[in-house]
C-alpha cells in the first residue's frame, strides 16, 4: 500500500518536473528569439552601451520624458538610421543644411545645442542606435532606473518617516501606559469589592492599608511645607534672573526666520556643496560673504523653478531689490575678527565655530562667540607652522626660549590690541 | 479657605512665568552697552535700525560701482617659490565676449605655469565650485549633477579635446545649461581650475608637469559655438 502511494508520488513529480523545465526552455527561447530579432549581438549592444552611458546619458533618458534634450524611446519609430548618423555626429551642420525636421527639433528644444562627435564611426552611432532602440523596447524599467529625480526627495520623506516613527512609539507607549494604569485601577476596585463582601471581619491595619485616611491637607497647611515652597519660588526666581543676566550679550540659539526657506541641510548636507561655493570671501578678508542671487541661480535658474521660496529670488532680482537675509552671528564692533586669518591661514574647518551647519535646516548660532571662548582656543590651538617659511624665525625664536610647541597665545593671540582697537 | 487656594494659584501661576521666561530662537537677546556692539561707521553686513545708511536706496551700506566702470588692477603674483616669470599684466580682465568662444579658443594661452602645487591648488577650486556637478572624476555624477541633469563627462567625445581658452571661457560665461561662475572665481582661480580640468580629460600627463607648461590645443569642431540664443 505504502510503496504504491509512492511511486505515484515520484511519477507525479517527476513529471511537473518536466513541465516546469520544458516552460522556462521555451521562455529562454522567447526571449534569445526577441534578442536575436533587433538584429544586435551582445558585444555591439555593450558597446553602444559604454558610449551611450558616456556620451548622451546626461541629457537623454530611454523613456520618453524630454530630460535635456528628447527622450529617445522609440527612436527609430520617428527617424530613420540614415538620418540619425549625420545628425549624431554633428546636429548643427544638419540644421545648417534646412533639414526642416532637424530645424523645428532645435526650435522645440529651445536652441540648445547637441555637441558634435566628429569621432564617432558609423559603426559607433548603430551600436548606440541599436541599444536605445533595445532598451527603450523595455523602457519601463530602464527609465524609471534613470530618470530618478525622486531619489533624493525620497531619501528626506525617509528621514521625516524616521522621526515619525519615534513619535508614533511614543504615543503608542503612553497608550499603553495609561491601558496599564486603568486596569490596575479596575483590578483594585475589584478586590476593594470583593474584600468588603467576603471578608467583612479585617484587622484595622488591613482596613486602613485598603482606604488609607492619610490626609494631604495637613501638609499643604503645615508651615514647613509653607516655607519650603517660599524659598523654592525665591530660588526659581534667582535662577531666571541669573539666567537673564547671564545672557546679555550672547547670541547662542539664536536662529531667525529667513525671508527665503534656504536649507542648509538640504544644500550642504545632502548635496554636498562645500560652504565656500556661496560664502567666497571667506579664504578671501574679513566676511565670509552673503553670496548675491546670481549665485542661487547658478543652478535654480534651471532647476526647481516652481518652488514659490525660490520664485522669490526671481523676484528680487527682477525687481532688482537685495534679499534681507539675517545676519545670525553678530560680533560686536568693539572685536575684530578676520575669516581669511582663520580659514585659510590657520585652517580651521568652518564647523568648529559654526557646528554642524550640514545638518541645520535653519542655522542657528551654536557657539557662545564669548572673549573667553575666542581666548580658549588661541590658548589650545597650535600653529600650522609647518612648510610655511613665514614662521621659520618666530619658531627658532621660540624654540631658542625653550618653548615646544608653537600656539597661538605665543604669538600674540592674547594681546588686547590684537582684537581691540 | 478662600485665600489659601488664591495664594495657591498666584503661586503656580509665577512659577510657570518664571519657568517658562525663556528667550525665542528668534530673538537675538540683550547687549551691555548697545552704543559699542554697533558700530558708527556704515559696515557692510550691518543690519541693525540705526546703523543703516540714509543715504542709499534700501539702507544698505554698501554702493554700486558706477556705471562702465572697469577695473584696473595691476596683478602682479608669484606662482611658486622659485617662479621668475611675468604674468601678464591684464590677467585679471578678461573682456573676450560671451558670443564669441572661438576667439578665447584661438587667442588664449593659460598665462600661470604649470607647478604640482598650482594643479594642487587647482584641484581644491575643482572640488569647491565644479564637483556637486561635474563630480570627483569630471564624469558629470556630481551630486547635484543627479538633479540638475545634463552635465558633460569630460573624457569622452568632444569634451576630451576641448582647450583652455574654451574652458576658461565656459567658467567665465556659462555654456549651455551651465550658468556663468565668472563672479565666483577670479581670473587667476579659474586658469587654475582649467588645468585641473585638462587632467580630467586625461590629457595632461606628468611629462606636461615636468615641462612646465601645456600645449595649446585647437579644437577643430567650428560648428560648436556658442551662439546667442543657447546662452541664457
Amino acid at each position: 500500500m505504502f510503496s504504491t502511494s509512492k511511486s505515484k508520488w515520484v511519477k507525479r513529480t517527476i513529471l511537473s518536473a518536466y513541465f516546469v523545465c520544458s516552460a522556462i526552455t521555451f521562455l529562454i527561447a522567447q526571449a534569445d528569439s526577441t534578442q536575436k530579432s533587433s538584429g544586435s549581438d551582445a558585444a555591439t549592444l555593450e558597446k553602444g552601451k559604454t558610449l551611450f552611458n558616456q556620451n548622451c546619458v546626461q541629457c537623454h533618458g530611454l523613456g520618453e520624458e524630454a530630460i535635456v534634450g528628447p527622450g529617445l524611446k522609440g527612436l527609430l519609430d520617428r527617424r530613420s538610421e540614415a538620418w540619425l548618423i549625420p545628425w549624431i555626429r554633428n546636429s548643427q551642420a544638419v540644421i545648417k543644411s534646412g533639414d526642416t525636421y532637424a530645424v523645428e527639433l532645435y526650435k522645440k528644444y529651445n536652441n540648445t545645442v547637441m555637441p558634435a562627435y566628429p569621432d564617432f564611426s558609423d559603426a559607433d552611432i548603430k551600436a548606440i542606435i541599436a541599444y536605445i532602440d533595445t532598451e527603450s523596447k523595455k523602457a519601463p524599467t530602464t527609465a524609471a532606473a534613470i530618470s530618478t529625480p525622486g531619489a533624493s526627495e525620497g531619501a528626506v520623506a525617509q528621514e521625516s518617516g524616521a522621526t515619525g516613527y519615534l513619535n508614533a512609539l511614543l504615543i503608542v507607549l503612553v497608550v499603553i501606559l495609561c491601558l496599564i494604569i486603568a486596569v490596575l485601577g479596575v483590578l483594585l476596585s475589584f478586590i476593594k469589592k470583593y474584600v468588603a463582601q467576603e471578608k467583612p471581619d479585617l484587622s484595622e491595619e488591613d482596613k486602613e492599608l485598603l482606604n488609607p485616611k492619610f490626609d494631604f491637607g495637613a501638609i499643604f497647611r503645615s508651615s514647613a511645607f509653607i516655607t519650603g515652597a517660599a524659598i523654592f519660588l525665591v530660588l526659581v526666581m534667582l535662577k531666571s534672573l541669573l539666567d537673564f543676566a547671564l545672557d546679555v550679550g550672547i547670541q547662542q540659539g539664536y536662529a531667525p526666520v529667513q525671508p527665503i526657506a534656504f536649507s542648509h541641510k538640504l544644500h550642504a548636507g545632502e548635496y554636498k556643496i562645500e560652504c565656500n561655493y556661496c560664502h567666497t570671501g571667506v579664504d578671501k578678508g574679513k566676511q565670509a560673504t552673503i553670496p548675491g542671487a546670481n549665485t542661487c541661480m547658478n543652478c535654480h535658474g534651471e532647476i526647481k523653478r516652481e518652488s514659490p521660496e525660490i520664485k522669490k529670488i526671481y523676484a528680487a532680482i527682477e525687481n532688482d531689490q537685495p534679499i534681507e537675509w539675517v545676519r545670525v552671528h553678530n560680533l560686536p564692533d568693539l572685536a575684530y575678527f578676520n575669516h581669511a586669518q582663520h580659514v585659510k591661514v590657520g585652517q580651521i574647518q568652518c564647523s568648529q565655530c559654526h557646528g554642524k551647519v550640514e545638518e541645520m535646516e535653519v542655522v542657528q548660532q551654536r557657539a557662545t562667540l564669548t572673549m573667553g571662548w575666542c581666548i580658549n582656543c588661541h590658548r589650545q590651538t597650535v600653529v600650522k607652522a609647518e612648510g610655511n617659511a613665514y614662521y621659520d624665525k618666530l619658531m627658532f625664536a621660540h624654540r631658542n626660549q625653550g618653548g615646544k610647541q608653537l600656539k597661538v597665545e605665543n604669538i600674540g593671540g592674547l594681546e588686547c590690541s590684537k582684537c581691540h582697537y | 479657605m478662600m485665600k489659601r487656594s488664591l495664594f495657591v494659584i498666584i503661586y503656580t501661576i509665577a512659577l510657570a512665568i518664571l519657568v517658562s521666561c525663556q528667550r525665542g530662537t528668534n530673538h537675538p537677546g540683550y547687549e551691555f552697552a548697545p552704543q559699542m556692539y554697533v558700530s558708527k561707521a556704515y559696515e557692510p553686513y550691518s543690519q541693525v535700525e540705526g546703523a543703516k545708511n540714509p543715504f542709499n536706496p534700501l539702507g544698505i551700506n554698501m554702493r554700486e560701482p558706477a556705471k562702465n566702470t572697469i577695473a584696473r588692477r595691476r596683478y602682479k603674483t608669484q606662482f611658486a617659490s622659485n617662479d621668475s616669470s611675468k604674468i601678464e599684466r591684464n590677467l585679471m580682465i578678461y573682456n573676450i565676449h560671451k558670443d564669441s568662444i572661438e576667439i578665447a579658443e584661438k587667442k588664449l594661452t593659460n598665462p600661470i605655469p604649470l607647478t604640482a602645487e598650482v594643479l594642487e591648488e587647482g584641484k581644491v577650486l575643482y572640488t569647491r565650485f565644479c564637483q556637486p556637478c561635474h563630480g570627483e572624476a569630471g564624469d558629470g555624477q556630481g551630486t547635484v549633477a543627479k538633479l540638475y541633469k545634463g552635465v558633460p563627462n569630460y573624457s569622452a567625445g568632444t569634451y576630451k579635446n576641448m582647450n583652455s581658452g574654451h574652458i576658461y571661457h565656459v567658467i567665465t560665461h556659462g555654456k549651455g545649461r551651465m550658468w556663468p561662475h565668472g563672479f565666483l572665481v577670479n581670473p587667476e582661480e579659474r586658469w587654475k581650475i582649467v588645468y585641473y580640468v585638462h587632467k580630467l580629460q586625461g590629457n595632461l600627463t606628468d611629462e606636461h608637469l615636468k615641462a612646465g607648461k601645456y600645449p595649446i590645443v585647437q579644437t577643430n569642431n567650428k560648428d560648436n559655438k556658442n551662439n546667442k540664443d543657447n546662452q541664457r
